[in-house]
């Protein structure tokens, strides 16, 4: 029986070599030293797809003007699949060969798990030396553990686009409340138009759908509570919530099966003219003026009593990897992406609203991107009353639960009660 | 038993040793790098709390074993892959002997049918997964638009977001896609059947379901087994179709232990407990394989089979 026996060895020094290489290679501190580069110099930054290709040309487009100033830093840019991003940068922070900068979601889950896990680098120093003028509340989303380890990267709101043409030829006025927008919804299906294009092939959608009916019923103070944990996930606000997009799958009030729907394609049947609102966040007002043919109108989900308020707040942020070995060039891109100049073009060209104060006047902007400035700048202020987009502020646990949950309610595999009980449960884990 | 090796001389034999050594070399090398390591870093990360991040996950035993059978996502996950086990192996199997039969006598324009059957096999399934995703779209999908022309417009739906019938229909994409493999694999076989026995219980008055059990799968038997346990053990190990058409949604109706395993690793950072996942995937089939392997080998052993 000697022939087993080198197999045997082989297998059990495999694993001796499995054991030895699983974690090896990844420690996550931060160099003690900063290091310095000096000379021409090219960073890498890494970035999600953005949703138009013509935004992607933007973004080039920028990065040229910031080479033509930066005295020999280049930029080399990737870009990812959305739904690949998170794996496939953990696994190249993990192994050192990361992106010099990247954008990234700055919630709990996202940035909050790499921030803890020391794998993005503190700028603290960075703030205090090129003084970035970035609102306090963003601050915050983009501080753990007392370091800020990164920039905020733009403002958002979720609400609902509408079609005022078509608003306008059914006779329908803006939704006053929740009774109304039913009674829209309604008068809209008898005409033959499909009132809401909700999408939630991607789940992820799901998340802003239960955001926006709840910011608006409980508001901001009550959506404080949720977050914190003073309130229950199992309170009947957040049931009722989602009651609300329950009722309006069992009236037909949306598309059909809209877990079949990919979140593309529900914009699709918005632009088209099939669909008569679309339910998200004014990331898509520019796509959207780019492709509708009609007037379009961007309001508040309303609660059961009033108009409702905005879902607001940071869309994401950028970073700098703890192990980049040109931290200097990655701090003057990031310098550079906080300029005025930088600003006003960004909200002139992408529509994005960066999370500083940028001078928009003269800026020639459409009437719809006019109000979502107008808004953003109420939640940059703190002066108007705005709820929350919850999955940038929870866990992977607690969105997974939201995502599949609200899936489930449109799909009629669960109910709102259930849900709930969902939601609390992974936030207790979370805690 | 006296064997070649055993009377040859020393100097002989160990030139024989060397070079069998020199030749299990690379088999070796592929083994320790695509099997073994791989299995060892799974073993690993199975007794760990790997958050992706960490360098020191903490050691937690058999914790992620324990949260496994206690978790009812796993036995509705292994549900949907029985039902995948059964179906996806039943259907190509039926529906790719059923065509082989058909294609066997025909001489002209064989190798085109062929290609034609043949063509969805090598198509990446990525491919297959977003242009079926069109075809099943609710909206614009060639699929309910047909229904819809055909006047049966009751049963147009949403089939990747209706949680009763998404399953099904990405089991018939990939029925689709796997047919034609099986009619390649039993055309090729069924050219080494003894037509003259198939004739002979002709006149003897065999009739076609007879001359097929009797007759003509018996000579078959390995390649048949062959194509069973590929498409046996896919189906413990599907993952790639499901998660491109249906993400395994909606509200994880079309999980499989694949696609939950990777929501787990990859999209709650939950390394360890998805790998722990993936390990029952191999523990499941690899008894499977073995088994129809040995059964194909004694097969060809005593001589039966194309």
């Amino acid at each position: 029986m000697d022939a087993p026996k080198p197999l045997v060895l082989l297998a059990l020094t495999s694993m001796v070599v499995s054991l030895a290489g699983c974690f090896a290679g990844g420690s996550a501190e931060q160099s003690s030293a900063p290091q310095v580069s000096t000379g021409p110099v090219e960073i890498r930054y890494l970035i999600a797809q953005p949703e138009d290709t013509a935004d992607l040309n933007l973004i080039k487009e920028d990065i040229k003007q910031f080479e033509a100033q930066s005295n020999g830093v280049t930029v080399k840019l990737d870009v990812l699949p959305t739904e690949n991003l998170r794996t496939i940068l953990q696994t190249q922070l993990r192994s050192g060969s990361g992106p010099d900068v990247f954008a990234y979601d700055t919630g709990p889950g996202f940035a909050g798990a790499l921030a803890k896990a020391g794998l993005v680098h503190d700028l603290t120093p960075a703030y205090d030396k090129f003084d970035w003028p970035v609102y306090d509340f963003a601050k915050e989303r983009v501080t753990f553990d007392g370091k800020l380890v990164g920039v905020p990267s733009q403002v958002e709101e979720v609400g609902i686009f509408y079609n005022k043409d078509l608003f306008a030829e059914k006779g329908i006025g803006e939704p006053q409340n929740l009774g109304d927008l039913m009674s829209a919804a309604a008068t809209l299906k008898e005409g033959g138009v499909i009132p809401f294009s909700v999408n939630d092939k991607d789940a992820w959608p799901g998340g802003h759908l239960l955001s926006m009916a709840l910011s608006s019923e409980v508001g901001s103070d009550g959506m404080d509570k949720l977050i914190s944990g003073e309130t229950p996930w199992t309170d009947a606000s957040v049931v009722k919530a989602l009651q609300v997009w329950a009722d309006l799958a069992d009236q037909k009030l949306l598309p059909d099966s809209p877990t079949a729907i990919s979140y593309d394609n529900g914009n699709a049947l918005f632009y088209s003219g099939k669909a008569a609102m679309n339910p998200t966040g004014s990331w898509l007002a520019q796509d959207t003026e780019r492709n509708a043919k009609f007037e379009v109108g961007f309001i508040p989900f309303p609660s059961s009593t009033s108009k409702g308020i905005f879902s607001g707040g940071l869309g994401g942020g950028t970073f700098v990897s703890a192990n980049s070995q040109k931290l200097d060039a990655a701090e003057q891109f990031l310098d550079y992406q906080m300029s005025p100049e930088r600003g006003r073009w960004s909200v002139e060209k992408l529509q994005a609203i960066p999370a500083y104060p940028v001078d928009t006047s003269g800026i020639k902007a459409t009437p719809l991107f006019t109000q979502i400035l107008d808004d953003t700048a109420k939640i940059a202020e703190g002066s108007g009353d705005f709820g929350y987009n919850i999955d940038v502020l929870t866990n992977d646990a607690f969105n997974n639960a939201m995502w599949k949950g609200v899936q489930g309610i449109l799909s009629g595999q669960s109910t709102p009660e259930k849900v709930a009980e969902q939601l609390q449960k992974n936030f207790k884990k979370a805690s | 038993m006296a064997t070649l090796a055993g009377n040859a001389p020393l100097v002989t034999r160990r030139a024989q040793r060397r070079l069998g050594i020199l030749l299990v070399i690379p088999v070796s090398l592929i083994m320790v790098f695509f099997f073994l390591l791989p299995l060892g870093n799974a073993l690993v990360y199975s007794v760990v709390d790997f958050d992706g991040i960490s360098a020191t996950p903490p050691f937690v035993g058999l914790d992620n074993f324990r949260e496994m059978f206690a978790d009812d996502e796993v036995w509705h996950a292994l549900g949907n892959n029985a039902v995948w086990i059964v179906i996806g192996t039943v259907a190509p199997i039926v529906i790719g002997l059923s065509i082989a039969l058909l294609l066997w006598g025909v001489q002209r324009g064989s190798v085109l049918y062929r290609l034609c059957f043949f063509l969805p096999y090598v198509l990446p399934p990525v491919a297959i997964g977003i242009v079926w995703g069109w075809i099943y779209d609710p909206v614009q999908g060639v699929l309910n638009r047909a229904l819809g022309a055909l006047g049966l417009d009751a049963l147009q739906r949403g089939w990747l977001g209706d949680p009763t019938w998404a399953l099904y229909a990405v089991l018939v994409t990939a029925i689709w896609s796997y047919t034609g493999f099986a009619v390649v694999i039993f055309v090729s076989a069924l050219r080494n059947v003894d037509v003259e026995l198939v004739d002979a219980s002709r006149i003897d008055g065999a009739n076609s379901p007879s001359r097929l059990w009797y007759i003509i799968l018996p000579q078959i038997m390995p390649v048949f087994l062959m194509v069973l346990t590929l498409t046996l053990v896919g189906g413990f190990s599907v993952f790639d179709i499901i998660f491109v058409m249906t993400g395994g949604g909606p509200a994880d109706a079309t999980n499989v232990i694949g696609t939950y395993s990777y929501n787990q690793a990859f999209q709650l950072s939950r390394i360890s407990y998805g790998t722990t996942l993936a390990l029952l995937i191999t523990i499941l089939s690899v008894p499977f394989a073995v088994g129809l392997n040995k059964l194909q080998r004694r097969l060809s052993l005593q001589g039966t089979g194309a």
